[in-house]
């Protein structure tokens, strides 16, 4: 399975990025690395690139946010993403915030998994667990 | 006409060599000491114009040692058609600038139903998408669009498993190996290779061209190739610290060549330098496309006014008029690479060192004048005091250098 992964926007933050890339191959997942510094229409035009069934965004320096609220705008501009699973995890608002708010929030813009401040593995244990259900594995 | 002497006038040598490059409005004639320019007689074919203006000179060489390289047959008109933005479209495009092409139009595919058909004959049409692991990129879509189209050439440059597709739908389509890898890198070899040749067979199938055969032994290239090639050897002529950007403001394009740091693009190849083409963005074939950019763009009066003109220079035929005219190529370039306006590329402006300027604007613009357009760009679109270096190619060496440089290579 093809997941396409990245750090969003003017972010930097390498390291979690790297233990992404790694902890998917460990899963047996086919990874395409956008690395920091990545544009939402980059992400995107990598999954049509790719044919990738899963999207996985992280986000820790506190931009998120901005880039969330674009994601319905431009991902309607696509035909072809119809399928695929979306997910973004990392520190996704300023601060701390509560995860109550924040998790319907970002569900409204389009991803189907948000893990704000959630540890890596636990974040990667309900990807698979959605594809189980969609029966996509 | 302007000549320019250096000192020591030496004697005819059986090596010298004579260069020759024709553009669309000027054509340079350069030997060791003596660099000629003259305007295009357009009622004459360029052999007849060389030999009338300069025959004397063409005369003293043997034909074994003239080089002509050209830009004045305009290029292949190129369609490439991609299915994103930032991948299989940038790559093919990135490919062709470098391959020496100035007129590329792109077509994102999954709005190629939206998109009107030319009614041009184009040259090539290119089509990218996908990595090899993914299939069906393309649909019948594409085959309706070609359907329509007039074109020569067509080549494949995607993924490996939608080419049998590819090859039954598409009569002649040349299929070469996918521009994008498993990692979504470019590749560029072999596209780059087809097209260079296209373009070379092109220029030489050019009647106006092919003349020129009567007066070289050599192989006729095309120019923005060959200024390419120079510019890993610029510093042996002027003092240009990288990354530099050079701007060549031609008649009817302005072609721009630029240091490979200066983009943190996804872009990564083995060039040092990548070049980019504006077309209808020149002072005379373009002059009214360029007076229509720049009524559009919302600085430009304050720049008029900075300059101590009105609009009204736009309608006048002047030596001044013509130096308003190349400030504005100049400025309107700058905002277009910059990240006021989203380009193909843009460059960190912030990083460059170095403006090297050549073609005609070295003639008609001084160091100071170039200076003051390139500072008003940095204050007003860029907020910053940053100050380059401007170095004036005004002697053309960096064409006789590439020139130069493509004789020796010609001769190993
Ligand atoms: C190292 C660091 C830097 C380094 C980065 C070096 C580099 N190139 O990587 C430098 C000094 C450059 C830096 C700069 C900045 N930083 Co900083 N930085 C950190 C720091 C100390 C550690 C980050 C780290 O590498 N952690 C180790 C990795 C493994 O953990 P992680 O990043 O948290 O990732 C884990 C999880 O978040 C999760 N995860 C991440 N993504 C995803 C995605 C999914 C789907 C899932 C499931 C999980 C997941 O998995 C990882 C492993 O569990 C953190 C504070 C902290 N302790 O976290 C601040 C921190 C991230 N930085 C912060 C800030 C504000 C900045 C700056 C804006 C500072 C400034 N004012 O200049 C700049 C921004 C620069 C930029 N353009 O992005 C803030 C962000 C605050 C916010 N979001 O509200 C933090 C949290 C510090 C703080 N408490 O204020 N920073």
């Amino acid at each position: 399975m093809k997941v396409v992964t990245g750090v969003v926007g003017n972010d930097i933050h390498v390291v979690a990025n790297r233990l992404i890339d790694l902890s998917l191959q460990a899963r047996g997942y086919e990874v395409f690395n956008l690395g920091v510094n990545t544009y939402l229409e980059e992400f995107f035009d990598a999954v049509v690139e790719t044919g990738a069934d899963i999207l996985l965004i992280s986000s820790l320096n506190g931009e998120a946010e901005g880039w969330g609220r674009e994601v319905p705008r431009l991902k309607a501009k696509y035909k072809k993403l119809d399928d695929i699973i979306m997910m973004i995890g990392g520190n996704l608002v300023v601060g701390t915030g509560n995860a109550e708010d924040i998790i319907p929030r970002y569900k409204g813009y389009g991803f189907d998994i948000v893990c704000h401040q959630v540890d890596l593995n636990t974040g990667l244990d309900s990807l698979e667990e959605m594809l189980k259900e969609r029966n996509l594995k | 006409m302007s000549q320019i002497n250096s000192p020591d006038d030496s004697s005819n040598n059986s090596q010298e060599k004579l260069l020759i490059d024709v553009g669309s409005t000027y054509f340079k004639l350069s030997n060791k000491t003596n660099i000629e320019q003259h305007f295009r007689d357009f009622n004459k074919s360029i052999l007849d114009d060389l030999t009338h203006k300069c025959g004397q000179e063409i005369e003293r060489f043997d034909k074994k040692n003239i080089h002509i390289c050209s830009s004045a047959n305009g290029g292949l008109s190129t369609l490439i058609i991609g299915v994103t933005h930032s991948f299989s479209l940038k790559y093919a495009t990135n490919i062709a600038f470098n391959s020496g092409i100035n007129i590329i139009d792109t077509i994102l595919f999954q709005n190629i139903e939206e998109y009107s058909v030319p009614s041009d004959l184009i040259d090539v049409v290119i089509i990218v998408g996908g990595i090899n692991s993914n299939s069906d990129n393309f649909s019948e879509d594409l085959y309706r669009y070609l359907d329509n189209l007039t074109y020569s050439n067509v080549v494949f440059v995607g993924s490996e498993l939608d080419v049998p597709t590819i090859k039954e739908n598409i009569e002649n389509v040349v299929v070469l190996p996918n521009i994008i890898d498993d990692r979504l890198h470019i590749v560029e070899d072999s596209l780059k290779a087809y097209l260079t040749n296209l373009y070379q067979q092109d220029i030489e199938g050019k009647e106006d061209i092919k003349d020129l055969y009567n007066i070289t032994d050599n192989q006729i290239f095309s120019t923005p190739y060959v200024v390419n090639k120079t510019l890993p050897f610029i510093h042996t002529k002027y003092a240009v610290v990288n990354p530099f950007v050079l701007l060549d403001i031609g008649g009817a394009t302005t072609d721009i060549h630029y240091s490979k740091d200066l983009v943190d693009e996804n872009i990564v190849t083995e060039n040092e330098y990548d070049r980019l083409v504006f077309k209808k963005l020149g002072v005379y074939k373009s002059k009214q496309s360029l007076i229509f950019a720049a009524k559009n763009n919302e600085f430009v009066y304050e720049l008029l006014m900075h300059l101590k003109v009105t609009e009204n220079i736009f309608e006048e035929q002047s030596n001044k008029a013509t130096k308003v005219l190349m400030q504005l190529a100049i400025f309107l370039v700058l905002c277009k690479i910059s990240h006021y306006k989203k380009a193909y590329v843009n460059l960190k402006l912030l990083s460059v060192n170095s403006f090297v300027l050549t073609g005609g604007i070295t003639k008609v613009l001084t160091v100071e004048e170039i200076e003051n357009i390139i500072s008003f760009f940095y204050k007003k679109i860029l907020n910053s005091d940053h100050n380059p270096a401007t170095v004036l190619d005004n002697n053309y060496d960096i064409w006789t250098l590439g020139a130069e440089v493509e004789g020796k290579e010609l001769c190993q």
